[in-house]
Order: C-alpha cells, then structure tokens, then sequence
C-alpha cells in the first residue's frame, strides 16, 4: 500500500477528535450529528466520573467472570514445535465471547444518557447476544438486524436472542449480512435518534464509536499485559487477534502500541480465494473510502461500489474496517495477513484436538495464523492469541465442512 | 452560487412554489432518465435532482433503495450519470443538482470529480453522508478548483442545533434541504406547526432560500408548505410512480403516455397548468 491512494482532500492537518491519522470521522447525515456529538460529550463525562467506571468493573468482573484466563496452550505448542502459545480466552467470558466487554459499557452509558430504546446489529450474532443481554440485566427494549444470511447460518444465536427477550429484525436487502444490517440500524437511528441509543458492535462506524469500543475493550491487552508479566516476567513477542470490523483486535494491541518490541497481527478472513466476492481481506486487498461514516480502508470496486464479501465465519464477513487498524497499517505498527476459510476450519479442528478447546471460526483465523507461524520459532518466543469467542455457534457450519470432505488435510 | 441556480431563486415561482424533483440516474436505463429529466424541466419543474446510485445508501428509504439497486444492475455509474447531464444540457438550462453518497466521488477523485461535474453542467451537490462540518476540505478544495460554480446544499433537520446552523450559515450557497422530520427518504411527512415553525426559524440564522423535502407526495403538503418556505422536493413519490410504470408491460406508446401522466401530476401538484 502507497499514502498515494489516500485523496490529498482527506488529509487531515494536526490531530483532531475521531481521527486516526487521516482516518475516521464523522460521515453520517446531518440528523445524527447532534446524536453523535451528545455521546460523545456523555462518554468523556461517563470516563471521568468514578461511580460509572467502579460500575462498569464490578459488572466485568463479577457478571462477566474477568479476568478471563491467560492459557498456556503446551500440547499445541508441542504439536506445532516452535513457539509456546497462550490463548487470552474471552471465550470464558459470559455469553462466549469478547463483545460483552462493550455492550456491557455502552447500556450503561445509553442509561445514563436517559435512552429506553436499544438497537444494535449482529454478523456471527454475537454481538446480538451481548447485547440483548445486557439489555435484558436492565430491562431496556432492544431491537437487533442481523442479515437474513447470517439469521441462516447462526441461527443458535437468533434463538439466544429470541429468549433473551429482544426483537430480531432480518435485513433482506444487498448482501444480507453485517454491512446490511449496519445500514439499516443507521436507518432505524435516523427515524428514531430521540429515545433510541444505537449499541454499535464493532470498532468501526462514526465517531465517537471507534474510541468507546475500543476503550471498553481494552481491557484485554491490559489484563494480558498483567498476567504476561506476572506469569512469565515478560512482555510476549507476538499478539495475533482476527480482524472483522476489529473490535477484539483493538482492545487487544491497544495496551502494547508504545511497546515497539511486542509485533502486532491482525488475520483478516482470507475466504476461498482473491477475486471480488470471495474474500473479506480489508486491509490486505482494499483501499480507504467511506463506508458507515468512517473513512478507513475498503473492499470497493472501480466505481467506489462496496464489494460482496465471503467469509465461513460471520463476524469477519465485513468489507468495512475500523479506522485505528487503517492507521495501524498506515504507520506499519500492525502487520495484517489473511487465512483462508479451510485454514480456519482446520485450525478449529486442530485446537479442539489438542486442548478440548472450541475456538469461534473468527478467532480459529487467528489460530490459524499461529499454527503457520509457531514452527518458524523456538520456545523461548511467545506467542499470544487472542481466543475472542467459543465455537458452539459454528457447529453447523463445521458440519458442513466435515460432510463436504474439506476438513481434514 | 451557479448562474443557473441563482435565476431560479431570484425569480418568482411558476406555481405555488419551486419544486425540485429527484430521478435516480440509469433507473431503469440512462436513456430513460434522460427522457424524463426533459420532460420534468418542460412540466415546470425548478430544479432537478439526479442520485448517483450507491451500494450502501444508508439516508434512503426502501423505494430509492430499489431505485439505486436496479440501477447498479443496469450498470449504471458515475461516469455515465455525468454523461446524461451534459446530454440534458444540450437544450435545458434547468439546473441539476447531483445527489451522492461520497466514496462513488472520492473513488472517481475528488478534483478530477468537481471538473468533469461543472464541465458537464452539474450546478451543485448534495451530501446525505458528509455534515456539514466535515466538508471543510472538500468545499475549500471545491473553490480552488471550480470557484462558485459548484454549489454544496447543505441538509437542516429538525435535531440540528444552534452551533450546527451557525457553521452552516457561513459559505454555503443555493438553498437549504431542510428535512420534513428525522427518518430516512420516503413514507409521509405531517406538516405539523413544529415544522413549520422550525423552518420559519431558520430566517434567523441564513438568507438562502429553505427548501423542504423528505416525506413529500400530496399537492396538499405542497400548498402548505409554500406558505413557509421557498422551494420543494419530491423524491420518493415520483420515483415510486414511474417505477411502476417500469413493471408493467407495456408497449412504447403506452409507456410514454403513462409518463406523460405522471409528468401532468407533477405539475398539477404545483399548480402549474
């Protein structure tokens, strides 16, 4: 990549709020700026204010079970004969998965702002479930969109959803999955922005979202870079975290950026091969533009039209990213690779043989990369992945798979 | 502001008021819009809105959603929406406004974009995925390269407060898109004394003309609405019409009569005979 493909028109002088660099913004319609702006106001008072973060702690660590384990994976390490491994497992947290950390901050932030009404979008349904958990632990109204081919292919978590008490919208328009139902949240936030507060999942989207997602998630990269210290007196050598919009991977870099010695890997999803449609490899094969008010990198065509993509898992399947790993890119402080989807599929085989461990398809990327990376080192690097969720949900996709032949090598 | 958008607001209106109307461009084909873009600007109609389609059209609702997506089927793009302008501007002046979402126009290159734009006889801009108050750049760089030939119209809605209509009220030109109420294009909007009052407000903090859109399909929410402001857009409503024309099958001659209908309503709704 080249600073060239960057307009000189999007160049952005000095450091301003919401930019990472020449990175993000607020590209909404006029109607969600003030929305926008009084979040961003109740956030700064929200970070100051002890009562809210004391609040906030007291939910991660005795509602969601934090600190989540930092494990040393031997038996797979052994097996691959290189690096040792640990897994940072949010796959312990409660609901399954790292997106609680932030559904978790945002209700209470959307309670203190005084909103009744909850919307949000799921890919893999995740995020779906953190939030109509957390909506349901204070009895908010919550509505979900969720793609009617995600609705399809994790349909376990619809029906979390479901008992959950919160109301799942299938989106059936353009590629009916998570971009869809970013754009039709956004819809649903512009004919409602007075009493509906929009949960955003990712760490992409306008400003202020970015930043709030990523500092609710950064307890990640903090309790890894405590329990690294502590557990092996050392910072590790590498983190790898799979990258969608890129939620868990911010909040898990973010504690390490001034630490030059710790390498940075994002895994995008690499799906089944390079042409349009078939991949969801953002960063590694798009250029930035604009997309759900953020301007980051892009899959796009020669017209600026945003790309179908293809990902086995459904929280990677995004042709979006969020802006602080455009700029990670841009400064080369992260490396971002891709794996493809029968190289997910195998690492989730691989760990589950290994340790009884049962990696969601989006962290199975970054598992993945580890498994190609770990034999090209000795014992003494140490790798961190970041184990963002459990594979329960993908059971029927994996089944697929294993029906279709593709799953062992 | 375009000379060509400049006459129509200092002249007084045809009808009740001025009215815009919106097409999305190569819906269903460029040769279509181009044949209705004539026949709007010969029934009266003010100005003219043509929307690039885009994937991802988050401001719209479901009609100018399918509007943009037959459109992109057909292949539509922005160097061909810049081609039925300047054909249309071989015999109108009407000035046409291009609506856009922004990554079709920062793929294109935004220089290259505002020349090819003003050389083809695009009069303006409209935004609904830039606020004001990130255009900055893109209106300073605008100038530099095409002074004011190329208007940006900026949106009001309802939520918009003091300090957005402050910013909004230095260097912008043409008119205001004020929004019926907040929600997306499309459905119906009530003429409430809130929105009326709120569009009357608006005098205190701009001189620009205030044109109302969102929501707007009645001949009796334009006679309303001329009483308060100084223009209207109709969107939704017309595109939905010829849309269902589109569907049946007909033949030319049943085609152009149908349109020639929906042309005669449009005019009508303004009181235009």
């Amino acid at each position: 990549m080249t600073t060239s493909s960057i307009d000189p028109v999007m160049k952005i002088e000095g450091r301003t709020a919401g930019r990472f660099g020449d990175f993000g913004g607020a590209y909404v319609p006029e109607i969600l700026v003030p929305a926008l702006r009084e979040l961003a106001k109740a956030y700064e008072s929200a970070q100051k204010d002890e009562a809210f973060q004391l609040e906030f702690k007291d939910l991660l660590q005795n509602y969601v079970g934090r600190p989540s384990l930092f494990y040393h994976a031997e038996r797979l390490s052994k097996h691959l004969g290189g690096a040792e491994i640990y897994l940072k497992r949010e796959d312990l947290n409660h609901t399954g998965a790292h997106k609680i950390n932030n559904t978790l901050g945002q209700i209470l932030l959307a309670k203190r702002m005084g909103k009744s009404r909850i919307i949000a979008e799921t890919g893999a349904g995740q995020h779906g479930v953190a939030t109509a958990t957390a909506c349901a632990l204070f009895g908010l109204k919550c509505v979900i969109y969720m793609g009617e081919e995600d609705i399809r292919r994790q349909h376990l978590n619809v029906l979390r959803m479901r008992l959950l008490g919160a109301e799942v919208c299938s989106v059936t328009i353009g590629s009916r999955t998570l971009k869809d139902a970013i754009n039709e949240a956004m819809r649903d936030w512009v004919a409602h922005v007075e009493d509906t507060f929009y949960c955003f999942g990712t760490a992409a989207g306008p400003h202020p979202y970015p930043t709030i997602v990523r500092d609710f998630q950064t307890i990640i990269g903090e309790e890894t870079r405590r329990q690294a210290l502590k557990e092996l007196g050392r910072l590790p050598d590498t983190l790898i975290a799979c990258v969608g919009g890129g939620s868990n991977a911010i909040g898990f870099f973010y504690p390490f950026i001034e630490d030059q010695g710790v390498k940075l890997i994002g895994v995008e999803a690499g799906g089944k091969g390079d042409a349009i449609g078939e991949h969801a490899s953002t960063l590694t094969l798009g250029d930035p533009g604009v997309l759900h008010g953020s301007y980051s990198y892009l899959l796009q065509d020669d017209d600026g039209q945003i790309m179908m993509t293809h990902s086995v898992s459904a929280g990677l399947d995004y042709p979006g990213v969020g802006a602080e790993h455009s700029y990670l890119k841009e400064i080369g402080r992260a490396e971002y690779v891709r794996v493809s989807d029968i190289e997910a599929v195998r690492a989730t085989q691989i760990l589950c043989q290994t340790e009884g461990i049962l990696p969601a398809l989006e962290s199975a990327h970054a598992i993945a990369h580890a498994v190609k990376l770990a034999p090209h080192y000795g014992p003494s690097h140490v790798i961190v992945v970041n184990l963002s969720g459990r594979g329960d949900k993908d059971v029927e996709t994996l089944e697929e798979y294993m029906e279709r032949g593709e799953y062992h090598e | 502001m375009s000379k060509r958008l400049d006459r129509i607001f200092s002249q007084p209106a045809k009808g009740k008021t001025r009215l815009i109307a919106y097409l999305m461009a190569g819906d269903p084909t460029p040769e279509t819009t181009l044949r209705r873009l004539k026949g709007l600007a010969d029934y009266g109609v003010d100005v003219l809105e043509l929307g690039v389609p885009f994937s991802d059209p988050i401001a719209d609702g479901p009609v100018i959603q399918s509007a943009g997506e037959r459109a992109l089927k057909g292949g539509m793009t922005l160097v061909k929406t810049l081609e039925i302008v300047r054909e249309f501007r071989v015999l109108h002046e009407t000035p046409v406004l291009l609506m856009s979402y922004l990554n079709p126009l920062l793929r294109y290159g935004w220089g290259k974009f505002v020349k090819d734009a003003v050389e083809a006889g695009v009069d303006g801009l409209i935004l609904p995925d830039l606020p004001w108050k990130e255009g900055t750049n893109l209106r300073t760089e605008t100038k530099r390269l095409v002074g004011t030939q190329l208007s940006f119209i900026p949106i009001v809605a309802q939520t918009s407060q003091e300090e957005d209509l402050l910013e909004l009220s230095i260097g912008s030109q043409g008119f205001i898109y004020v929004l019926s109420r907040n929600g997306i294009t499309g459905g119906e909007a009530e003429i409430s004394a809130k929105v009326t009052g709120f569009i009357n407000g608006l005098k205190q903090h701009t001189q620009l003309p205030r044109c109302v859109g969102f929501g707007i399909q009645t001949a009796k929410q334009v006679h309303c609405l001329a009483e308060y402001c100084d223009g209207v857009i109709i969107g939704s409503a017309i595109v939905r019409q010829f849309s269902e024309l589109d569907k049946k099958e007909l033949s030319e001659l049943e085609l152009r009569k149908g349109e020639t209908e929906i042309l005669e309503w449009v005019a009508e709704i303004n009181s235009i005979k």
